[in-house]
């Protein structure tokens, strides 16, 4: 079965494998749902699900495994069990993150920074290019939630990611809330991010939950953590209005992974970013109205 | 100036193994924060609840057996000496079971490894699904006199575990919330097919020689050779009887000339 092969017009959300046999019970009303495929490739019980729900829904693939910043090289023998999803689901949409999470043959099952330099980039680029040649499709790349970075860097992030487009072609996944996690932890300007960003490369938008604690590195400060475990922060919608004003409408989705909520709770918050998104091209209709 | 090889290699060892040398390492290199190599337990916490859950989550009847918090510890241990090495959560923790056994304190229960082993199959089936199984009457298109060299492919969602301890009785008390407030476990050999599919699973003794057949099949022996091994075990054997059966309980799903 095949996903229903379009851009969808309002939010969707993840699908977590903690909704999945409701969401075949019930086909709730959502236009679209994001996968990881890690969640899948090994459960054949699950797979059959969502080729089910791929039927109905249009369906986007969000993998966390395809690690395009290890210097070790990336798992091509994953690569071709992505493929092979790919071939089977036909999302709208593959994406992954700028990060590296795999030490040769090892997983390390986080998203972990790189330092922004020429060397970084070339890995990058390569990787990014071998993901799409093998995928036959354009990869997206999102941008992290950074908690540290390195003296190393000699690239602002914001120019890693628009040297990485101009080498790769690749687009990009805004994640609206990484940028405001980000940018509180690491002492940037979300909004000048924003201004930044190469909007044109934005093919989806993210949105997910963060939770403030102690600083471990100041004393007395709060560190913001990308912990999917919460509902969307007013910081975060707030800067979503502002990434619509300035990127107009994209696929947006809610993502949460953690104390995961139940699905009615899911969908409200896709509700809300529509409304928001519907407030906004009231303002002034967006040239990429759908 | 570090090269980026050098600098995954010090995270990733600061993140695993918390390494005192690897942090140190990093500690000039790191920005963010007055003390940034502190924001490192980020990544270490990232790193090790995700996998500690998905382990705790894997094996609750082993923590119902030995206790969550001795589950817990030896988690905490195992994502530290066992990364993964498969990108799918789903696939870790096959080798939980053999490091339980080692954990000090595992030695008041000498059946551990072959319940948590048994837990581990329980799991692995019920997320499988069933394919078309051979029909008697494709079986029959077999030339009788090839039926020893030929291979056969058996369910995905088929698992033949040979234990010391009759673990499955064990995990019978655990699935039905049945455990007396004492129970004896004395030490006897069980052969148990564990077989499953979409969320469902069933236990089932077999003796010694449909265990040595079946599993013979399943671990990629030709038809032949697996009949030799049972009748080694037990010179009642009947092999025709022993696949008929499998072709009844829809088994097989595939007829090759070869070893896959």
């Amino acid at each position: 079965m095949k996903s229903i092969h379009r851009n969808p017009e309002t939010a969707g959300i993840g699908l977590r494998l903690a909704h999945l046999a409701e969401m075949v019970a019930t086909r709730p009303p959502t236009a679209w749902l994001e996968f990881h495929p890690e969640n899948f490739l090994a459960n054949p019980h699950a797979a059959e699900l969502l080729s089910e729900l791929s039927g109905r829904y249009a369906i986007s693939l969000h993998t966390v495994g395809i690690s395009i910043g290890s210097a070790s090289g990336i798992d091509r023998q994953y690569l071709k069990r992505i493929r092979s999803l790919v071939d089977r689901i036909d999302p709208f949409l593959v994406s992954g993150h700028l990060a590296w999470s795999t030490y040769g043959n090892e997983y390390l099952n986080d998203l972990l920074p790189l330092p922004y330099n020429e060397e970084s980039l070339s890995v990058v680029a390569v990787h990014i290019s071998e993901v799409q040649d093998s995928l036959g499709r354009p990869y997206l790349i999102e941008n992290p939630a950074s908690y540290v970075g390195f003296s190393s860097s000699t690239i602002p992030e914001i120019e890693f990611l628009a040297e990485i487009v101009r080498r790769t072609g690749c687009q990009f996944l805004c994640d609206v809330s990484n940028i405001v996690v980000s940018g509180h932890n690491m002492g940037y300007d979300a909004h000048e991010y924003i201004d930044q960003f190469p909007a044109d490369a934005i093919a989806e938008i993210h949105l997910g939950g963060f939770t403030p604690e102690e600083d471990p590195a100041t004393p007395g400060a709060e560190l913001w953590i990308d912990t999917h475990a919460t509902a969307i922060a007013a910081e975060s919608w707030d800067l979503y209005s502002y990434a619509l004003r300035r990127f107009g409408w994209k696929p947006t989705l809610i993502e949460w992974d953690n104390d995961i909520p139940s699905l009615p709770t899911l969908l409200g918050e896709a509700a809300s970013a529509d409304e928001i998104a519907r407030a906004i091209q009231s303002e002034a209709p967006y040239a990429n109205a759908p | 100036m570090r090269t980026l090889p050098e600098t995954q290699s010090q995270f990733r060892d600061a993140l695993i193994q918390s390494d005192a040398d690897a942090v140190a390492a990093l500690r000039r290199l790191l920005v963010g924060g007055i003390d940034p190599q502190r924001r490192l337990s980020i990544h270490q916490r990232n790193y090790q609840k995700s996998l500690i859950e998905a382990l705790l989550v894997k094996f609750p009847a082993t923590g119902w057996l030995m206790g969550s918090a001795f589950v817990r510890q030896a988690a905490e241990r195992f994502v530290c000496e066992r990364p993964p090495t498969a990108p799918c959560i789903a696939e870790y923790g096959a080798e939980f079971p053999a490091f339980l056994s080692q954990e000090l304190g595992s030695e008041r229960a000498p059946y551990l490894r072959d319940f948590a082993e048994l837990e581990w199959c329980v799991g692995q089936v019920s997320i499988a699904l069933d394919r078309p199984p051979v029909t008697a009457e494709q079986f029959s298109e077999i030339d009788p006199n090839m039926l020893p060299n030929t291979f056969l492919t058996l369910q995905p969602g088929l698992h033949f575990l040979e234990a010391r301890w009759p673990v499955d009785e064990l995990i019978t008390l655990y699935l039905t919330e049945t455990a007396p407030d004492r129970f004896e476990l004395p030490s006897s050999e069980v052969r148990i097919e564990v077989r499953g599919a979409r969320g469902q699973f069933y236990l089932s003794r077999l003796d010694a020689a449909e265990f040595t057949f079946r599993k013979s099949i399943a671990g990629g022996h030709s038809i032949g050779d697996a009949a030799e091994f049972a009748i080694n075990s037990s010179a009642d054997f009947d092999p025709g009887q022993a696949l008929a059966a499998m072709i009844a309980a829809q088994f097989i799903t595939g007829i090759n000339r070869d070893r896959e």
